[in-house]
């Protein structure tokens, strides 16, 4: 298959980015054809401009500024997003990789003013994230990229595709045991694509 | 009351801008002190720098990476968000000034062992979010308002226990006219001279 990972943690040398490049290395091994996004080492700006956001909806040009993003995304079969969760949410780096790439006639369609999700080429979604909360403290403020995954990006990719949602949570009591226990989670679901 | 309004939209002539002004003009004549800060104006850097991720846990007020940000922070007693809602959650230029403006030890502080985060913004009376969503109000909740309940539940969880809410949204932006919007702007006058 053709696997798009998009990574997005700063430091190289932190739990999160470790799971990214195990992720790589399992799936290349495993015999996929593997895309690799890493947004803070392309220096990804995260920010709509003022002329983005105007042609947001005109198809001729609103994907021209993350042209090879959007071609990227549109290639995958399988898409796997490596992130940590902060504030409840995406890095900022992340969230405004969906804001600029999702796009009107990219990842959705608007017919009769009504939103018509079109990321059909994606087939597996996987989500490896780390929370520095609780599950039951991240549940009680309703878990924001948790819905996102299994609820938004679930309804926007080909219908009825299978979505795993791994997330280690309370990363600051993490240790070696609960670590390597989460990676072979992650490595059970990446064998499964 | 003093109310920090973070607004957070990259066109000037956009209904955001218009929700803006008539939210200070309503906050004004009410009495209250208005600080607004215009996230795109000031051209916020959200990307948080490898080197902050690594001091993020022992981060101390004192090197703060924004100071003038931190000290409005701690001088506001409501706190006011008005933004475009974006894929269901707030623009990256928003959110990452929550990552990396609501540090450790100005919002909240890290236990040593177990147990939760001590809230430290418990000078915030009212947290307050208006918004625009392209989609409808019921996939909204389906979906949950992921941006709403980031700073509502997330960012309300470092606030005092007796912080009010409020929640404002126009769904269906794509579909709105002249008189929805006009309703809309009236709806958030009446709302905020209440508050």
């Amino acid at each position: 298959m053709r696997v798009l990972v998009v990574h997005a943690h700063p430091v190289a040398s932190s739990f999160n980015a470790s799971l990214f490049r195990m992720s790589v290395e399992r799936l290349i091994k495993n015999g996929h054809e593997v895309d690799v996004i890493n947004l803070y080492e392309d220096g990804f700006n995260p920010v709509m401009s003022e002329t983005e956001r105007l042609n947001y909806h005109d198809l001729e040009v609103n994907r021209q500024p993350v042209e090879a993003y959007v071609d990227r995304l549109l290639k995958a079969e399988a898409l796997v997003l490596v992130y940590p969760v902060w504030n409840y949410g995406f890095p900022a780096i992340l969230k405004g990789w969906f804001d600029r790439v999702f796009l009107p006639g990219v990842s959705f369609g608007l017919v009769g003013g009504k939103v018509r999700p079109t990321l059909h080429n994606i087939s597996k979604l996987l989500v490896v994230t780390s929370y520095g909360g609780s599950r039951f403290r991240s549940w009680l403020m309703g878990d924001p990229p948790r819905r996102i995954a299994n609820r938004m990006l679930r309804a926007t990719i080909k219908p009825g595709a299978p979505v795993t949602y791994l997330a280690h949570y309370e990363m600051n009591l993490s240790t070696n045991k609960t670590r390597h226990a989460f990676m072979s989670r992650v490595e059970k679901a990446l064998d499964r694509i | 009351m003093r109310i920090l309004l973070v607004y957070c939209h990259p066109v000037p002539e956009s209904f955001c801008a218009a929700i803006r002004d008539r939210a200070m003009q309503t906050l004004t004549t009410a009495g209250h002190q208005v600080d607004l800060l215009d996230l795109y104006a000031e051209g916020f850097e959200p990307v948080m720098p490898a080197n902050e991720r690594r001091h993020y846990n022992e981060m101390t007020l004192a090197d703060h990476p924004f100071p003038d940000h931190a000290e409005r922070l701690q001088a506001a007693d409501a706190l006011l968000f008005i933004y475009p809602t974006w894929w269901y959650g707030l623009p990256a230029m928003l959110k990452g000034w929550l990552d990396r403006v609501w540090t450790p030890d100005l919002t909240f502080r890290i236990p040593d062992g177990p147990g939760p985060i001590e809230p430290l913004m418990t000078h915030i009376q009212l947290l307050g979010v208006i918004t625009t969503c392209g989609a409808p109000r019921w996939w909204s909740y389906l979906v949950a308002h992921p941006g709403k309940r980031t700073i509502l539940r997330g960012m309300r969880a470092l606030c005092g226990r007796k912080c009010k809410r409020l929640f404002m949204a126009h769904y269906l932006m794509d579909k709105s006219t002249p008189e929805s919007r006009a309703r809309y702007l009236a709806a958030v006058e009446k709302r905020l001279a209440r508050i």
